[in-house]
């Protein structure tokens, strides 16, 4: 079922995405990085489901806050004449990688543990005939 | 049930957010895309500086070598107009000359004098008596001089041709009665000929038919042969 969500939310955003009018160049800076934040939340909620601690309201207020606040950031290093997205983007594409290690991991083990698993049973197999 | 409730809530949510990075992913992708990055609007704020910078500089070059050139058109025009000048003098003064060597028809204010033979008188008209005549316009300031269309200029013969047959001007027989336009201040050309030992007189003394006429535009022709010197160094 969540997967049917999440195919059917991602068909429909492209869909919409493509059809509706461009915006100016000027603001794709602040749209690229509230994509980041977006992407970083995703990730961190997948690793977290892995981690079995995962919270709803926390990656749903972590999925726009972020946006909206690295936005914010962006917006509030031009008027100072910082680039402040850079370290947004260093926060954001670091943790990416994190949990996106984390995810590895995770999977690298279940299926190191599988094989181990297998083993064991056919070991196990020969015993007992 | 409650389960149920909870993965429904899950699911939609995700979706949602799912929908919402979609659609900003997609659009901004089609901004990536379709973004001329080369053209000014979609410069970054330093890519316009130094790009302002360098325009810059090539406005103050091409400003300089336009003051330059502006400068060395402004020589050339003085010079031109120097030049113009000049040859405009020597035009007017050549069309001075060639009016004055009788190459260009004129127009003036001046007197025309007709005589013609006549029965009371003893003789035909003579060579002498018209050379006599132009020769007192000529003492009258005359500028300019024709005996019936023919330029008196510098080489002008006035001969008698065989024995008081017919006279010749400018190597043309010319017939009677004779029309000698002159141009000049009409007041001193009169005067030459009129009066007390004037030529006119003389010949109306001796019976010729004469007559005297101030016009306010004489006109006169041009010399019709071509002048040419042959031992003239």
């Amino acid at each position: 079922m969540i997967f049917i969500a999440i195919i059917i939310g991602c068909v429909a955003g492209v869909i919409l995405g493509i059809n509706a009018p461009t915006i100016s160049y000027t603001y794709s800076s602040f749209l690229a990085i509230g994509i980041l934040a977006a992407l970083d939340s995703v990730f961190g909620g997948i690793s977290s489901i892995l981690n079995k601690n995962f919270d709803l309201k926390i990656f749903i207020s972590g999925f726009f806050c972020n946006a909206i606040l690295s936005m914010l950031l962006t917006y509030l290093g031009q008027k100072l004449n910082v680039d402040i997205y850079l370290a947004a983007i260093f926060v954001f594409v670091s943790r990416m990688f994190l949990n996106l290690t984390i995810i590895r991991k995770y999977y690298i083990e279940k299926w190191s543990e599988n094989i181990k698993k297998r083993k064991e049973n056919k070991q196990q197999n020969t015993q007992t005939n | 049930m409650k389960i149920k409730k909870d993965k429904l809530i899950l699911s939609i949510v995700i979706g949602l957010s799912c929908f919402v990075l979609a659609v900003v992913m997609s659009m901004q992708f089609k901004v990536v895309q379709q973004t001329d990055i080369t053209s000014i609007e979609t410069m970054r704020e330093t890519e316009l500086r130094t790009e302002l910078s360098n325009w810059k500089n090539k406005y103050n070059e091409l400003s300089e070598e336009y003051n330059q050139l502006v400068e060395k058109r402004k020589e050339y025009q003085e010079k031109s107009q120097d030049d113009t000048e000049a040859s405009e003098l020597l035009k007017s003064e050549l069309e001075n000359i060639d009016m004055l060597i009788g190459k260009t028809d004129v127009i003036g204010n001046g007197i025309i004098v007709t005589i013609d033979n006549s029965e009371n008188a003893d003789t035909d008209i003579i060579a002498d008596d018209l050379l006599l005549i132009v020769n007192s316009l000529k003492d009258a300031g005359a500028e300019a001089i024709s005996i019936n269309e023919k330029r008196i200029v510098n080489m002008t013969d006035i001969v008698e041709i065989g024995n008081n047959s017919f006279i010749q001007v400018n190597g043309e027989r010319i017939l009677a009665p004779y029309s000698i336009k002159a141009i000049g201040e009409e007041t001193y050309l009169k005067s030459a000929l009129l009066g007390n030992g004037g030529q006119l007189d003389e010949l109306k003394k001796l019976g010729f038919y004469t007559d005297i006429q101030q016009n306010d535009k004489v006109e006169i022709k041009k010399y019709e042969k071509d002048m040419f010197t042959k031992y003239i160094e």
